[in-house]
C-alpha cells in the first residue's frame, strides 16, 4: 500500500504550563481513511490535529506523514491542507484570490491557476461566485470556499477542525453528505476533529475518541457504540448516552437495584463491584419490571424518551410505542439481557463477557 | 405615525446632533476667528471691538508665502521631515509590531513595555540630553538629526498602536497561510497588511501630524538649515509687535497639507477606527 497519507503518531505527549495536554497518544492513521477525533472540549483532539498540522511540536514523540519523520517539520513542508472552524478566510481577498493563494505561494504558472481555481470551486459549487469576498458570502458558502481552497493543491491530506459547528443544523446535515462524497472522490485521508458524536459516527471509518489528553478507544464508529472500552466512552458516545448504573457481580449473576440478572457469561470467581451500561433502546416497559417513576416523558418525534428515577439512579428508556403516561407514574422496567455492558466500577475498564 | 421606540430613538438622534453640533462649534471657532483674522489688515485685528463687517483683504496670504519672511521655504522642510519621518516610521514599525503581537519572543513582554515606556517621559526633560547627543554627532540642524529625533517619539507610538490591530487579526488566517507554504514574510505581506491599512492610515495620519506640528525640538535642534514652519512662524512674533493677521495666514497655510491628507485617508481612518467594533477579532 502506498504510504502517501498515512500518518503515525507515537508516544505524543504536550504540556502547557502545568496542563498536560496529549499525554502518549498513538495513532495510526491509513491512506485515504477517513478519521474523526472525537472527544469532548478540551480533551486534546484539536492539539492533535495541530500537531500532525505543525501548528505545534509534541514534547516528546514522533510524528510521521507518509512514513517521512516531520515532528519538527514547518507546516509548509508537509503536503496538507486544512479548513478551520471559522474557515480563516482572507476578507480582504475575493474568492477566487483565496482559492488562487496555496498555487501562488507554490508558485505555480499564473496561466495553470485560473483553471485550476475553477475547478476546485466547481467541485464544491461556487464557481459563480469567485468575484465576492467572504463577507459577501453566507456561512455555507463560505465554508465552501474554505474547501475549495484546502483542495485545490491536491494535497494527499486534509485535517478538519470541527469544520461544520458554524453551520445551521440543516445545512450541517447536507454538507456531511458532500464531505465525505467529496473526501471519496478524492481519494485523500481526512483527519476530522469533531465533539460531535453524530458527525463522528456517521463520516469516519475509524475514530479515537479522547479524554482529558488520552485516547480512551479507538476502532470503527461500530466498535466505539456497540463495545465501548470504558465508562467515559460508553457515557460519552450515544445519543442520549448509555444508561450506567451501580451493580454487583457475582459468578454469572448481575444484581442491581435489588433485582439479579442471570448473565450468559463464565461466572466470576469472587464478586466484584460493577457499573452496569445499558442503551435507551435496550430497555422495555414490562409488567414484572423494576419499578421506576416517571420524571419526565419527552417527545422525540419518531419515538419517547422517558427520564426515570430508580430510587435515586436517572435512567433514560427509548420507548417507541406511544405510551401515554403522566410524570409521576410509576413504570416497570426490564433489561434486554444480551444488551448489557460491563464495567469495572473501580478502573472503569471494560470486563469482557 | 411612528411608535414609541421609533420617537425615543429619534429624540435620541436630535439629542445627539445637538451635541456634535455644539462640540463642533467649540472646535471650529478657533479656526473661524483665524480665518477671519487673516483676512483682515494689522490695524483692523488690533480694532476692539472687533468689526465683524471688513472688507477682505489677501495681502496677508501674500507676504506669509512670498514675502520678508516667506514660510515657503520651511514649509518644504517640514514637508521633508514629516514625510521622512512618517515612512521610515512605518517601514520599521509594521515588521516590529508584527513581532511583536505575533513572533514568540522571549522578552516580548519586557520589550513591549519599554517601548511603552518610552511614551510616559515628558519630551520637556530630553531637549538637553538631545542637545548634546546631536551636537556631538554634528546632527545640530540637519535633517537626519531632526528625523531621528523625531523617530524616537513616532516608533514607539505607531508600535504600540500597530499591535493592538495586528492583535485582532484571528490566528487561524496565519497558519492556514503558513499551512499554503508561505513564509513569516509573505505572511505579513499577503495576509496581515492588507488587513490592517486602516491602522496603518490612522498611524500614518498621527505620526505625520505630530513630526508636522512639532515645536519644541524643532526650535531647539534645528536652526537656518531646517526650520520647519512651526518655528518659521515664530518670526511674525517679535519683542516689538506681533504680526496677527500674518501669523494667522501662514498658520492656515501650514494647516493645510494636513487637513487634505486627512480628508483624503478619511475613509481608511474611519475603518481603521472602528475595527475593534467589528467581530471575529482573534486575541488568545
Amino acid at each position: 500500500m502506498t504510504q502517501a497519507g498515512r500518518v503515525t503518531l507515537r508516544g505524543i505527549n504536550k504540556r502547557f504550563g502545568s496542563f498536560t495536554a496529549l499525554k502518549n497518544v498513538d495513532l495510526d492513521i491509513k491512506p485515504e481513511e477517513f478519521f474523526a477525533l472525537l472527544g469532548p472540549s478540551g480533551s486534546g483532539k484539536t492539539t492533535t490535529l495541530r500537531m500532525i498540522a505543525g501548528l505545534e511540536t509534541p514534547d516528546e514523540g514522533v510524528i510521521e506523514i507518509a512514513g517521512k519523520d516531520v515532528t519538527f517539520a514547518p507546516p509548509g513542508d508537509r503536503d496538507i491542507a486544512m479548513v478551520f472552524q471559522n474557515y480563516a478566510l482572507y476578507p480582504h481577498m475575493t474568492v477566487r484570490e483565496n482559492i488562487a493563494f496555496p498555487l501562488k505561494m507554490e508558485k505555480v504558472p499564473a496561466k495553470e491557476i485560473e483553471p485550476r481555481v475553477v475547478d476546485a470551486a466547481k467541485k464544491v459549487d461556487i464557481d459563480h461566485l469567485l468575484h465576492r469576498r467572504p463577507g459577501q458570502l453566507s456561512g455555507g458558502q463560505q465554508q465552501r470556499c474554505a474547501l475549495a481552497r484546502a483542495i485545490v493543491r491536491q494535497p494527499k491530506l486534509f485535517l478538519l477542525d470541527e469544520p461544520l459547528s458554524n453551520l445551521d443544523a440543516q445545512l450541517r446535515l447536507q454538507t456531511r453528505v458532500e464531505l465525505k462524497k467529496l473526501q471519496r472522490s478524492l481519494n485523500v485521508t481526512a483527519i476530522y476533529v469533531t465533539h460531535d458524536q453524530e458527525e463522528a459516527m456517521t463520516l469516519a471509518d475509524r475514530m479515537a475518541v479522547f479524554f482529558n489528553g488520552e485516547i480512551m478507544q479507538i476502532g470503527t464508529p461500530d466498535e466505539v457504540f456497540n463495545r465501548p472500552d470504558s465508562i467515559a466512552v460508553a457515557a460519552f458516545i450515544g445519543s442520549p448516552p448509555m444508561n450506567l448504573l451501580p451493580a454487583q457481580l457475582d459468578g454469572s449473576q448481575l444484581k442491581v437495584e435489588g433485582r439479579t440478572i442471570e448473565l450468559d457469561r463464565k461466572p466470576t470467581a469472587t464478586p466484584m463491584a460493577v457499573t452496569m451500561g445499558i442503551r435507551p433502546s435496550h430497555i422495555r416497559i414490562d409488567a414484572d419490571g423494576i419499578p421506576a417513576r416517571l420524571y419526565l416523558s419527552e417527545n422525540m418525534g419518531e419515538s419517547v424518551l422517558l427520564n426515570l428515577y430508580i430510587g435515586e439512579h436517572l435512567v433514560k428508556v427509548r420507548a417507541n410505542e406511544n405510551v401515554s403516561l403522566d410524570d409521576g407514574d410509576i413504570v416497570p422496567i426490564t433489561f434486554d439481557v444480551n444488551a448489557i455492558h460491563l464495567f469495572d466500577a473501580q478502573t472503569g475498564i471494560r470486563i469482557e463477557n | 405615525m411612528m411608535n414609541i421606540h421609533q420617537r425615543a430613538s429619534a429624540r435620541r438622534n436630535a439629542l445627539l446632533m445637538t451635541a456634535a453640533t455644539v462640540l463642533l462649534l467649540i472646535w471650529v471657532f478657533p479656526l473661524l476667528w483665524a480665518t477671519v483674522v487673516s483676512l483682515k489688515s494689522e490695524s483692523e485685528v488690533l480694532a476692539y471691538p472687533p468689526n465683524l463687517i471688513f472688507k477682505p483683504v489677501f495681502q496677508n496670504y501674500q507676504d506669509a508665502i512670498f514675502g520678508d519672511f516667506s514660510i515657503l521655504d520651511s514649509l518644504l522642510t517640514s514637508v521633508i521631515v514629516a514625510t521622512t519621518t512618517t515612512l521610515l516610521t512605518i517601514v520599521l514599525a509594521v515588521p516590529a509590531a508584527y513581532a511583536f503581537a505575533r513572533l514568540k519572543l522571549p522578552a516580548r513582554r519586557t520589550l513591549g513595555f519599554y517601548t511603552l515606556a518610552t511614551q510616559m517621559v515628558p519630551p520637556v526633560g530630553l531637549v538637553i540630553p538631545y542637545f548634546l547627543i546631536l551636537n556631538k554627532l554634528q546632527w545640530l540642524d540637519t535633517y537626519q538629526g531632526m528625523i531621528v529625533v523625531y523617530l524616537t517619539f513616532s516608533l514607539p507610538f505607531a508600535i504600540w498602536l500597530l499591535v493592538s490591530y495586528m492583535e485582532d487579526i484571528p490566528f487561524e488566517m496565519e497558519e492556514a497561510a503558513l499551512l499554503d507554504k508561505a513564509s513569516r514574510l509573505q505572511t505579513m505581506w499577503y495576509v496581515i497588511i492588507p488587513q490592517v491599512r486602516g491602522g496603518i492610515a490612522v498611524t500614518v495620519i498621527f505620526v505625520f501630524l505630530n513630526a508636522w506640528n512639532e515645536f519644541l525640538f524643532a526650535v531647539q535642534l534645528g536652526g537656518n538649515t531646517v526650520r520647519p514652519v512651526t518655528v518659521a512662524m515664530y518670526n511674525f512674533v517679535s519683542v516689538e509687535q506681533t504680526l496677527w493677521a500674518k501669523l494667522a495666514a501662514a498658520a492656515l497655510v501650514a494647516m493645510l497639507p494636513v487637513v487634505i491628507i486627512g480628508i483624503a485617508a478619511q475613509k481608511q481612518i474611519v475603518k481603521g477606527l472602528t475595527v475593534g467594533a467589528v467581530k471575529g477579532g482573534g486575541r488568545r
